[in-house]
């Protein structure tokens, strides 16, 4: 298969993870979102490695797997302190702070 | 196609200074697991004021390394293979964010005469629970902040020093992770605090996925991810000047990434139209985090910013760069016009110092985008100028509080009865403060005159310079809307200053420090004398409930609680700072001047 | 018989007999006493609870299993690629990978100390 499909499904899934991030209203859903953004940055990453014939893209994408680990640690533990105190996890309802 | 290993070569002298930050938070968490408890917080602040009060000196010893005496070079900045490269201009930035975290800790450290620091006893309780006034009464604190304020500033240091995108990456990170949790433990008024921190969150992880995908489409375009690299492992920009990028001629491509890489960027920077987190969470954080945040993050995020810009402005194409130059330009404009616009209606002093750090990106951008060597200079003096104006600030805003009033002696007279709440955050509250607090007044002036760009403090001489740098860059329309903009953020500067020192103090204000209060107690406090409202404030205010308790809190006066020392130390040093460097420049800027040797 | 699949070959099918054989065996020789816990869905460990009104209850220290969990999920990220280049990498990614494994171990230690493990 053409490689460049790979590189095209990658924005695809990135765009589609942006979109989520943009319109879904419960947070981990929205979360889920950047987590499919960050899966897309690896695809795109590891196809590049292929077409460049070197292994640095593959080692980013180590490093973009951690960090989305690390984000899913912090970013559950704030969205579930959220949840325990307002039993609702819309980012519609966390809008105290307009203005 | 794996290239032959050779172990990278690692200067541990010249990592020093990064080691030790971040190894002082290493130590942190070992402290958290080991220390009993009745001296683990000031072990936690000894370890923390030690581990930045000997980065800055090694980094003043690194200063006489690297930039070399008359002429001759330093040693070389390029350390651990190229993934960090400490230039003179980098050096100078991680002194000036240690510096300031410095001052932000002692803030952060600064129990106050009402005897509590501004963090939840245990952040990841539910307010108003019976399990949260144990923890209280119990007396345990949340002295894991230190650790975290440790990775924070360790994670800054490296995002500014690195040539390559993925290690800015993970270092964009480092610095994020831990104040989003930091944003998430204020003592008071915590559903806000966790509300700020679910929407820096969400929205500094959608940052940094798009920072990283732009890094992707580099990686795509240049087969590397350093920006400028050296003879064995070009970089970026040595490739695209060799003509050998993997996939030459595919503009599009780098073009993209490097757009998606600034919004990263300036999202850190709170640059519009990547603001809209800035004031709630500036808001929400606690206040000595909110100040630390605003003055490390703007020098860190500026300084990779910078960094990404002037490596590719340079490096690539003139027509590419020119672009890369109107996208900042058109940025810099908005983003003045929302940050004094927009702050001068504002009626939270939170809020307005966060739209006022709009502004002050904007003015940031201004000078970037002279792309000069000017602006560099321009830039680094900004941010010490508006670092300790803004640390200093948000240390007097700790400082501001309500005060209940106990029933019968409802004179609102200064004593020591009545329980110290929240902080006073309404501008309305703020109203005749310079009669209470006559020093810690002209202090905050003084702050926000730095921030207007008053004539003898620090402020005006960096604002001079960075108008100077776009100037420079033959941009003098740029600089012209500049100015506009500060003569139009005076206005709510100065209106602060009046309203601090010639309105009187307004216990006829009552009213409006009451309806502050009710919406306070529907968003959920953690006070010992609510106890009771907490539980209401669990749920979002019915109207009932609001009604309710804005008859029971009514009775808060604003009171002015004392520093226990380090606070105290952090304004006065801050307040010195700005009128020091308003009135002789001339060492910083020198000192900023020899810090411009940028690309080795 | 030279060919060096064989011994995989082998290795699987030991590895179903073994799988299927428990199984099987369980199914024959085992005690079967039904209750309702034994026949209740299962739900990691947790008693399912019907949701209540306002989402019922969140066992959160189950979220600290996943934390920690994620915690070494992700030191094998960079151990795997450690181990297959072992060799080339020597001593220093010997020395650089213990390294590593000391930070992991500083937050395990401080999950320990802080009792996130009390609830076993």
């Amino acid at each position: 298969m053409e490689i460049t499909n790979y590189a095209v499904l990658a924005c695809i899934l990135f765009a589609i993870g942006a979109t989520t991030v943009l319109l879904r209203r419960n947070a981990i859903v929205v979360f889920m979102g950047v987590e499919l953004m960050l899966n897309a940055t690896n695809l795109a990453f590891v196809t590049f490695a292929r077409v460049h014939g070197d292994v640095t893209g593959q080692v980013l994408a180590f490093f973009v797997m951690v960090v989305a680990a690390a984000e899913v640690v912090v970013g559950l533990a704030i969205i579930v302190t959220i949840f325990r105190t307002r039993r609702s996890a819309s980012v519609d309802d966390v809008n105290l702070l307009k203005g | 196609m794996i290239p032959d290993f050779t172990a990278p070569l690692i200067d541990w002298a010249a990592l020093a200074p990064l080691l030790v930050v971040l190894g002082a938070g290493v130590v942190g968490v070992l402290v958290e697991a080991f220390v009993p408890d009745a001296v683990r917080r000031a072990t936690q602040i000894t370890l923390a004021l030690a581990a930045l009060a000997a980065t800055v000196v090694l980094i003043v010893l690194r200063w006489g390394l690297i930039v070399g005496s008359d002429g001759a070079p330093g040693v070389s900045d390029v350390l651990v293979g190229g993934t960090v490269m400490v230039t003179p201009f980098a050096l100078a930035l991680q002194g000036t964010i240690v510096v300031l975290a410095f001052l932000g800790a002692l803030v952060v450290a600064d129990r106050t005469s009402s005897g509590q620091d501004a963090f939840a006893p245990t952040a990841a309780a539910v307010p108003g629970t019976s399990y949260e006034d144990l923890a209280r009464r119990a007396g345990l604190q949340q002295t894991e902040v230190y650790p975290l304020l440790m990775f924070a500033t360790g994670g800054m240091m490296l995002f500014v020093a690195t040539d390559d995108l993925l290690m800015m990456f993970v270092a964009l990170e480092v610095l994020s992770l831990p104040l989003y949790v930091l944003c998430a433990t204020a003592r008071r008024r915590r559903l806000l605090s966790q509300e700020a921190a679910a929407k820096y969150f969400l929205l500094g992880a959608f940052a940094s996925a798009l920072f990283i995908f732009g890094v992707a489409l580099i990686y795509g375009f240049a087969g590397t991810v350093r920006l400028i690299g050296d003879e064995d492992k070009p970089g970026v920009i040595r490739r695209v000047l060799s003509g050998d990028a993997p996939l030459d001629g595919m503009t599009v491509l780098v073009v993209a990434g490097i757009l998606l890489v600034l919004v990263g960027l300036l999202f850190k920077l709170g640059a519009v139209p990547f603001h809209a987190w800035t004031p709630d969470v500036y808001a929400g954080a606690p206040t000595p985090i909110t100040g630390f945040m605003a003055a490390c993050t703007k020098v860190a995020a500026v300084g990779a910013l910078v960094k990404v810009l002037y490596t590719l402005v340079v490096g690539l194409p003139p027509e590419v760069g020119e672009q890369l130059r109107t996208v900042v330009i058109v940025v810099a404009i908005l983003t003045m016009a929302l940050g004094t616009v927009v702050g001068a209606v504002q009626t939270d002093i939170k809020r307005l110092l966060a739209y006022s750090s709009i502004a002050h990106a904007g003015f940031l951008l201004v000078a970037v985008a002279g792309i000069n060597l000017e602006s560099l200079r321009a830039v680094l003096f900004y941010m010490v100028a508006y670092g300790v104006a803004t640390v200093g600030a948000f240390g007097v805003v700790t400082l501001v509080r309500e005060r209940t009033v106990v029933p019968g002696r409802a004179d609102g007279a200064d004593g020591e009865d009545g329980v110290v709440l929240g902080e006073a955050t309404h501008l309305s509250q703020w109203a005749g403060l310079g009669r209470r607090a006559p020093w810690l007044t002209a202090a905050f002036a003084l702050f926000l005159l730095s921030m207007a760009g008053i004539p003898l403090t620090a402020g005006f001489v960096a604002k001079f310079g960075a108008f100077g740098a776009a100037v420079a860059g033959d941009l003098w329309w740029l600089a012209v809307v500049g100015v506009l903009a500060s003569v139009v953020a005076v206005f709510f500067y100065v209106r602060v200053i009046v309203l601090m020192m010639f309105t009187p103090p307004a216990e006829e204000q009552l009213l409006a420090g009451a309806e502050a209060r009710a919406q306070e107690a529907a968003t959920g406090t953690g006070d010992e004398a609510e106890a009771a409202e907490a539980s209401s404030g669990a749920e979002p205010a019915g109207g009932g409930v609001a009604t309710e308790t804005r008859t029971e809190v009514a009775r808060t006066v604003v009171t002015v609680v004392g520093s226990r020392g380090p606070a105290a130390v952090a304004i006065a040093v801050c307040a010195v700072a700005t009128l020091v460097l308003g009135v002789f420049p001339g060492p910083v800027l020198e000192l900023a001047g020899e810090a411009i040797k940028f690309v080795p | 018989m030279t060919n060096p699949y064989v011994p995989v070959l082998v290795l699987m099918a030991v590895a179903a007999v073994l799988a299927l054989g428990g199984v099987a065996a369980s199914a024959v020789i085992g005690p079967k006493r039904y209750n309702r816990a034994k026949l209740d869905a299962y739900e990691c460990g947790i008693e399912p609870t019907p949701h209540a009104t306002g989402g019922g209850r969140l066992p959160i220290k189950y979220y600290l299993v996943a934390m920690t969990f994620i915690v070494f999920d992700i030191e094998v990220v960079f151990l795997y690629p450690w181990a297959v280049d072992f060799t080339t990498l020597a001593t220093f990614g010997l020395v650089a990978m213990l390294g590593f494994l000391a930070l992991i171990t500083v937050p395990f230690v401080y999950e320990w100390r802080r009792g996130g493990f009390d609830w076993v």
